[in-house]
């Protein structure tokens, strides 16, 4: 019970910020929430796992879509839309990992590339089932054993996700699995030689991120009741990369604070200097680069370790242990 | 009294680059508990024999049988798995983790608990994890880490890396552990400090097969010792009767000044 606490006060707390705010900033606070979501998921894949994918993005594309044609063009109910979409994603990722997690860096990062351009054109050249350029509207969320869903209500359905989403890839980065992937990325030769399936840690970091990927897009979904293919585009995956290089590569809360600091950052400087905020964003990310590449989260050790004389002699003994040597 | 079964037994073993042969048609075989120092000048094939025991790479022809089973064809995470584990020459630590964690992967064959356990949290993946982390502790220990046991992969020397790449294998419970020129790059003391180890391995009923350059050093450890030359066997026996084989010293050991002989 003492693990639930927290966990259920973040609930509560997240949720209930929800219902004090009006249909604009529930607006904002969930594609705020959506995006610390997916940030999250992309940290694992790429932070950890060191996957250079770009396809993140086109899974998130794939949930909404899936779900959408499921309940409009298929007619199903509901759940069994949820269900096969989910399926449908996690089938995607396999197909998509075998073969591109053979592929290293570069060129991980090209067939990625090359998969989320695929996933446009399919949109745009998707007829009636895809709604083509305009994509698909005029649906909305079903109603549930009677209920309708809306307002501050799935504001807390996101809010779910957005918790579920940290807890699974809080749990996956500390177990054996976590350590697999970041041996697999560290030391793939040494990874192997302790027992590691290196091949098989990596289509499955991809596959279960991608599948979580997934479900936040069928969550989306029904967040501007619109899928089109611009929305998906290539540009919001480099966004995604640029909110956990700034963050903090590898660390789940460095995902949150790039993801809040990225996406309501436009919010602030748009009044200022209007469109030009991309100009900001490259600066801070050569910046981040340059000079801290632990990201925020860096920053933030190094202020901790000068504030707390307990940090301050952990990173004495580092230095002693060196000299040791 | 009948001959004891070997642990690892290697028949036939080949290997070709292209049209070089490096390895040619070897028969080796290690015993429970004991140490085998494997040695030869540079070209010999120590290196390609190592790894293809280590399962790194694949013989052209012939077989390795690890307690009856052939590993022919087998990936290379799957001779951890049977209970074969490797030392690198060159230390490959995990960078981005601990000491403790870089100890923990080596358990990760032991592991048995599903990825489902992990997400929902079941008492077993909590107990398994907290399991490992103990085990990961009493390696640390064995190999005399325990005072860094917190501390990042980077502050460690390089002799203390070698110790944590052999903490690392211990942690995969092997039946054979393979060290590749655990010396190399060691101070002397390091080094007396690392056959004391090594022999505390082999008394747990570890086999040990080692390829090493520093002569003094292997041929106070090893029990038995098999010498290669242009990838065939010339010589094998105890360390005393490898040093006054006639054909060991023309290959090899007339260049090197012998030790402890």
């Amino acid at each position: 019970m003492k693990r639930t606490w927290p966990w259920l006060l973040a609930l509560v707390l997240l949720s209930g910020v929800a219902f004090a705010m009006g249909s604009y900033q529930n607006d904002v606070y969930r594609k705020l929430l959506l995006w610390i979501t997916l940030a999250l998921g992309y940290n694992f894949l790429f932070g950890i796992a060191g996957q250079v994918a770009f396809s993140h993005f086109s899974f998130y594309g794939l949930g909404a879509y899936s779900v959408v044609i499921g309940i409009t063009y298929l007619g199903w109910p509901l759940p069994l839309a949820i269900l096969v979409s989910a399926a449908f994603c996690m089938a995607v990722a396999l197909l998509v990992a075998i073969p591109a997690t053979r592929l290293e860096g570069f060129y991980l990062a090209l067939a990625t590339l090359a998969f989320a351009q695929l996933f446009i054109v399919l949109l745009n050249e998707g007829g009636q089932v895809t709604g083509g350029t305009g994509g698909l509207a005029n649906y909305r969320l079903p109603d549930m054993a009677g209920f309708r869903i809306t307002g501050p209500a799935y504001t807390v359905v996101i809010v779910v996700l957005m918790l579920s989403t940290l807890a699974i890839l809080l749990r996956l980065d500390r177990s054996h699995f976590g350590r697999a992937c970041r041996a697999a990325r560290d030391n793939p030769e040494a990874a192997a030689a302790m027992g590691v399936d290196v091949r098989r840690t990596r289509i499955l970091a991809y596959t279960l991120t991608s599948t979580l990927a997934g479900l936040a897009g069928m969550v989306y979904a029904f967040v501007d009741n619109t899928v089109n293919p611009t929305i998906f585009g290539l540009e919001n995956v480099f966004l995604l990369l640029f909110m956990i290089i700034i963050g903090g590569i590898g660390r789940a809360a460095g995902a949150v604070v790039g993801a809040v600091l990225l996406y309501l950052l436009p919010f602030v400087l748009s009044p200022l200097i209007g469109h030009h905020h991309a100009l900001v964003f490259g600066l801070v990310m050569v910046l981040v680069v340059l000079f801290q590449p632990k990201g925020l989260m860096g920053v933030w050790d190094a202020l901790l370790a000068r504030r707390s004389p307990v940090a301050r002699n952990h990173v004495d003994k580092g230095a002693k242990v060196q000299a040791h040597g | 009294m009948a001959e004891p079964t070997p642990l690892l037994q290697v028949r036939g073993l080949t290997r070709r680059f292209g049209g070089l042969l490096a390895v040619s048609d070897l028969d080796l075989a290690v015993y429970p508990g004991e140490i085998l120092g494997l040695i030869g000048p540079n070209g010999a094939g120590k290196s390609t024999t190592f790894a293809m025991i280590a399962g790194a790479i694949a013989p052209s022809a012939g077989e390795i049988f690890f307690k009856g089973q052939s590993l022919t064809g087998q990936p290379t995470h799957a001779f951890a798995a049977r209970g074969i584990v490797r030392t690198f020459q060159h230390n490959k630590p995990f960078d981005s983790m601990g000491i403790e964690e870089n100890v923990m992967v080596g358990m990760h064959t032991q592991i048995k608990h599903g990825l489902w356990q992990v997400v929902l949290g079941t008492a077993q993946a909590r107990a398994s994890e907290r399991a490992a982390r103990d085990k990961a502790r009493h390696w640390i220990d064995f190999v005399g880490l325990s005072e860094y046991a917190q501390a990042p992969v980077g502050t460690l020397s390089f002799g203390q890396g070698r110790l944590l790449e052999i903490a690392r294998g211990l942690a995969a419970q092997p039946e054979l552990m393979l060290f590749d020129e655990p010396a190399a790059g060691l101070t002397s003391a390091e080094c007396g400090r690392l056959a004391e180890i090594i022999r505390g391995i082999a008394a747990q009923g570890i086999a040990v097969l080692l390829i090493e350059h520093d002569m003094p050093f292997l041929m106070a450890l090893a029990q038995r010792v098999v010498v290669l030359n242009f990838g065939e066997k010339i010589a094998q026996g105890s360390p005393v009767e490898v040093q006054s084989d006639p054909a060991v010293v023309a290959a090899y050991l007339g260049q090197v000044k012998v030790g402890h002989a």
